[in-house]
């Protein structure tokens, strides 16, 4: 059996907007994190180095478990009725995204050379413009921080069934149609998706490479 | 225009710095000499607000820059030049035109005085170049006119020349040379190497393990050193002094004029050199005399009036430069 087109097509659309929206709320909270943390000397910021790190290799079942306990009707966040929809998996995907995004860049920031934050500083600039000069020195490893979130997104399935429950049409996405597909035992249908999957991640890359070989010109 | 009272900074409990007063004038040019791990670099990072002293006090312009929002406003006048400076990604113009930018030059503006500052600094046909393919003298070049760009009141200099060539030191001298003669710009140079400092500076503060200490630019000698001994005899031309130093290699032998004896006879002492030579300057500096022996090298001794006019000593006369081995200082 295969599937038409077009409901691949939404399949592929749904995949892509949970990912790129958890991907952009992961970096948007997790860069600043990880600059504050690769940055700033405080006491306590090694404890904190090693919880985000650990973070890294949290089951994705796990924190989907999580989440579906913070928003199942009876759970602090049952009310906001956003269990089974395309929201929960963005809340999931954060949860595991945000922290690869922040420890990645904490170790950007950590390897960029010294002298770029006392060279900024010295020329008269303020925190804001010394942060943007070390995040121009680290672009490369920060622009990897946003492409393994993407990855690890894009490919996450544990947490998406859990929260997102593979509902047709609504929150079915790559992964859990595969996982689906080949419970059926559909393994053309599962290979396809897999491909249409691979070529989604491809050609996101290809994008975010040709925007950084822009930006080195 | 730049002040430290009481100054002390400690790394980890670890004493770096210890200095108790220090003023540095509005057009002074200040060199800072003394061996690895003096204090220099720390010294340079206080006086340019990247960090506050564990206790004591900076004063810019008489004011005492305490907080971190008054060291971020004193930062804007106050610059450094690190020993291996930093360019950012970018062209040349851009590092140059940064510490405009951060001041709010629009960006037209900031390219033109980037442009300008490289001018100045025979480096004008850097202003496109990718700042990351520069050669070592045009980095310090550039960083220099980077700094000046932004017309800062205190430029810090750490080791300005070393790894530069001969044309980018001869443009580094005058390009400072022209900024001073166009306005009040003090200029603190760091340096291990005490003839660098003596070429650049008009005062000279040496640093030994953190604290001042006591020589002058005068009786400097480049020497190459046995090393092996405790107590080495060295020659300087036609005389040979002992020191007191394991060191080995080319060194800088400083003789403080202070700790030089004249005497009209050949001292006994403790004295370890005794050099004779003819009196052939004088020069008197209120209360104390400096006088310059002849003995083949150059000697400067300083004593006060007073022994210089009951010994008699005059120009032409002859007299003995005694100093002990300690008292010979090694860079």
């Amino acid at each position: 059996m295969t599937w038409p087109l077009g409901e691949v097509a939404l399949i592929a659309a749904l995949s892509l907007k949970v990912a790129l929206t958890a991907t952009a709320v992961a970096c948007a909270l997790g860069i600043p994190l990880g600059f504050w943390l690769g940055g700033t000397k405080f006491a306590g910021r090694r404890g904190l180095l090693l919880v985000l790190n650990t973070a890294l290799a949290f089951p994705t079942v796990v924190v989907g478990l999580l989440v579906y306990l913070l928003l199942s009707r009876h759970g602090p966040l049952g009310g906001l009725g956003l269990l089974f929809t395309w929201q929960a998996i963005v809340i999931a995907e954060v949860i595991l995204a945000l922290p690869i995004a922040a420890a990645l860049t904490a170790a950007a920031v950590q390897a960029v050379d010294p002298r770029v934050r006392r060279t900024a500083l010295t020329l008269g600039a303020g925190p804001l413009r010394t942060a943007w000069a070390v995040a121009r020195e680290a672009r490369f490893a920060i622009a990897a921080a946003v492409v393994v979130s993407f990855g690890r997104v894009l490919s996450e399935v544990g947490a998406a069934i859990i929260v997102g429950g593979n509902i047709r049409h609504q929150t079915r996405t790559l992964t859990t149609a595969v996982t689906l597909a080949t419970s059926q035992g559909n393994f053309e249908l599962a290979e396809a998706l897999g491909l249409v999957l691979l070529a989604l991640a491809l050609t996101v890359n290809v994008l975010i490479q040709l925007f950084q070989g822009r930006g080195d010109a | 225009m730049l002040e430290l009272q009481g100054v002390r900074h400690a790394y980890g409990g670890r004493a770096v710095l210890d200095v108790d007063a220090l003023a540095i004038g509005r057009d002074e040019r200040l060199a800072v000499v003394g061996p690895n791990g003096s204090g220099k670099s720390t010294l340079l990072r206080l006086l340019a607000f990247l960090e506050a002293p564990t206790a004591g006090t900076v004063r810019l312009d008489g004011e005492a820059v305490r907080s971190d929002r008054a060291r971020r406003a004193a930062r804007r006048r106050v610059t450094l030049v690190e020993q291996r400076p930093y360019l950012f990604r970018g062209t040349v113009r851009e590092n140059v035109a940064f510490g405009l930018r951060a001041r709010g030059a629009p960006a037209a503006e900031a390219a033109r005085r980037a442009d300008e500052a490289l001018a100045e600094l025979k480096a004008r046909s850097l202003s496109g170049r990718d700042a990351r393919a520069l050669s070592e003298g045009e980095i310090q070049r550039v960083a220099l006119a980077r700094a000046l760009a932004m017309e800062p009141a205190a430029l810090l200099l750490d080791e300005p020349v070393s790894g530069a060539d001969r044309a980018a030191q001869h443009a580094l001298a005058a390009a400072l040379a022209e900024v001073q003669a166009r306005r009040p710009l003090a200029v603190v140079v760091v340096s291990h190497l005490l003839e660098n400092a003596y070429r650049w500076a008009d005062r000279l503060l040496a640093l030994h393990e953190g604290r001042p200490s006591a020589v002058s630019p005068e009786n400097l000698f480049r020497v190459d050193l046995q090393g092996g001994a405790p107590m080495q005899r060295v020659s300087l031309g036609p005389v040979a002094v002992e020191v007191v130093t394991d060191k080995g290699g080319p060194a800088t032998l400083a003789i403080p004029p202070d700790e030089i004896v004249l005497s009209t006879e050949p001292l006994h002492s403790s004295a370890r050199n005794v050099i004779h030579g003819r009196i052939v300057r004088v020069a008197e500096h209120g209360a104390a005399v400096r006088v310059t022996i002849d003995a083949g090298v150059e000697l400067v001794a300083l004593i006060t009036r007073k022994s210089f006019e009951e010994m008699g000593l005059a120009v032409g006369g002859s007299a003995y430069a005694s100093f002990k081995s300690v008292a010979v200082r090694v860079f």
